[in-house]
């Protein structure tokens, strides 16, 4: 009896057994989309948020990837209301050359020097966050900014003979967001410490919001826009006149090289220059011609 | 009668579990090569999920173009953004027939023809493809080259790195297949 119900029970569940092995689909599914099925689940991180590590003076949230070197020249000519005895600036000239590398993909860290009142500058860029979707998901790339530009030019040489008085430091968070393939936009806040400034009115600390964005208008050219909102409380009072900067540029990218062409109303090509001490206006057509060159080498082997 | 079926049903379960038909890996290596004298390009993918069914004959391939590796990161950001639109035509795909006859259980290796369509950048080209395959009981192995045009498959190159890039790129393939588990 006992014999009987185990056969039993045996038998009905090597039917089953057997049923299930049957009614698995993947049987008759064909290879395509088995390969669906059994791709791993991938996370697509955003790359070419712009085109460039600067929108047009400021700092992007691209980075020189892990042993790549870029080569960076930026030049701006003279104001175009100079008129044309200087032929509407270009006669004039400031430039800014740099050295940028990146240590790993998450860090690079750059050297410059610029002919704006001799300054030289180093600085480290980390991402702190990518922009992804797929198997994670990340709506913004976040990446935080250290600079610190060092005054040589020798103006008043007393009040400036210590190294320290001539430093400042820049700290920037810089928010992105590549909205399609097209539009990208950035959000900077930034903090700026001078160590000494010209006169008592001018703040040791200087608090800014950069936004930039970028449109691509070809697969290689792109249509750039940068503006820093800069807090002063006591513009009206200070000695010189401050401004806002504003820029547009465009990109046109060639293989290794990345042109950007550019007006701004900004003579300084770092931020302690331009977010702090822009005085061109564009209401008077205080603004200037420039372009960066950037070149890229490759150390990977 | 208890006995008959108990016999039927254990030759059917062995019988369909022991017909392992199917072979997949996903971490088959995909190379390219588009370099000329002015430029090297090379890249290197070891993410490609493909299967072989060895009843049909049939294989599959399957690849992000984002998953290929260059040695400059701003080329492999160019092939991604300007060239492949990877944001666009995530992957590049290969289904084919195996025309050749191969005894699976020969475990000697066979140049192989294989007939199929190459898609990626959106576009689907036939292609007859010849690939040396080895089979065997647990694992069975397959490379390939082929030559293929960017041109057929809608990539544009313009003129002013034309002469940078290859007219034809060498694609290489090897994968290591084991059978598959649901």
């Amino acid at each position: 009896m006992i014999n009987t119900m185990t056969k039993k029970l045996l038998t009905s569940a090597l039917i089953l057994g057997m049923l299930v092995l049957y009614s698995i689909p993947a049987k008759s599914q064909d290879l395509d989309s088995l390969l669906e099925k059994e791709a791993i689940p991938q996370t697509t991180y955003a790359t070419a948020t712009f085109k460039s590590t600067r929108i047009v003076n400021g700092h992007s949230v691209e980075r020189m990837k892990k042993k790549q070197l870029e080569f960076r020249v930026s030049h701006r000519f003279g104001q175009v209301n100079d008129g044309s005895y200087n032929l509407w600036g270009l006669d004039q000239g400031t430039i800014h050359l740099a050295l940028e590398y990146g240590l790993t993909d998450w860090l690079e860290v750059g050297i410059g020097r610029s002919t704006y009142e001799k300054t030289f500058d180093g600085f480290g860029k980390v991402s702190l966050l990518r922009q992804s979707n797929g198997a994670k998901n990340m709506p913004i790339q976040l990446s935080y900014l250290l600079s610190t530009e060092l005054i040589s030019f020798k103006s008043n040489p007393e009040k400036y003979k210590d190294v320290y008085s001539r430093m400042s430091f820049v700290n920037q968070i810089l928010i992105a967001r590549k909205f399609n393939e097209s539009f990208s936009a950035q959000l900077t806040p930034t903090f700026i410490h001078r160590n000494l400034v010209p006169t008592e009115l001018d703040k040791n600390d200087l608090f800014a919001m950069g936004a930039g964005a970028r449109y691509k208008l070809s697969k290689r050219i792109a249509f750039n826009v940068e503006y820093y909102y800069v807090y002063r409380a006591n513009s009206s009072s200070l000695p010189v006149k401050y401004y806002n900067p504003l820029s547009v540029g465009i990109d046109i990218e060639t293989g290794g090289h990345v042109f950007q062409i550019m007006l701004t109303n900004s003579q300084a090509m770092r931020e302690g220059g331009f977010i702090g001490k822009t005085t061109g206006s564009w209401s008077d057509a205080g603004i200037r011609l420039g372009f960066n060159i950037s070149r890229v080498f490759s150390f990977n082997k | 009668m208890n006995k008959l079926i108990l016999l039927f049903a254990f030759v059917l379960t062995f019988g369909i579990a022991g017909a392992q038909s199917r072979f997949l890996t996903k971490d088959a290596k995909i190379n390219f090569n588009s370099s000329t004298p002015l430029e090297d390009i090379i890249a290197e993918s070891n993410q490609a999920t493909t299967f072989i069914d060895i009843e049909k004959n049939e294989i599959a391939f399957s690849v992000l173009t984002t998953s290929f590796k260059f040695r400059r990161a701003l080329m492999e950001e160019h092939f991604n953004e300007n060239y492949m639109e990877s944001a666009k035509f995530p992957k590049a795909k290969f289904t084919g027939k195996i025309v050749t006859p191969i005894d699976w259980k020969s475990e000697k290796m066979v140049v192989a023809e294989i007939k199929g369509q190459l898609t990626m950048h959106g576009a689907t080209k036939d292609m007859t493809i010849k690939a040396q395959i080895t089979p065997g009981k647990n694992k069975i192995i397959a490379t390939s080259e082929l030559k293929v045009t960017p041109e057929d498959f809608k990539i544009a190159i313009p003129s002013a790195v034309r002469d940078k890039i290859a007219k034809e790129v060498t694609i290489k393939i090897e994968a290591a297949y084991a059978p598959y588990q649901q």
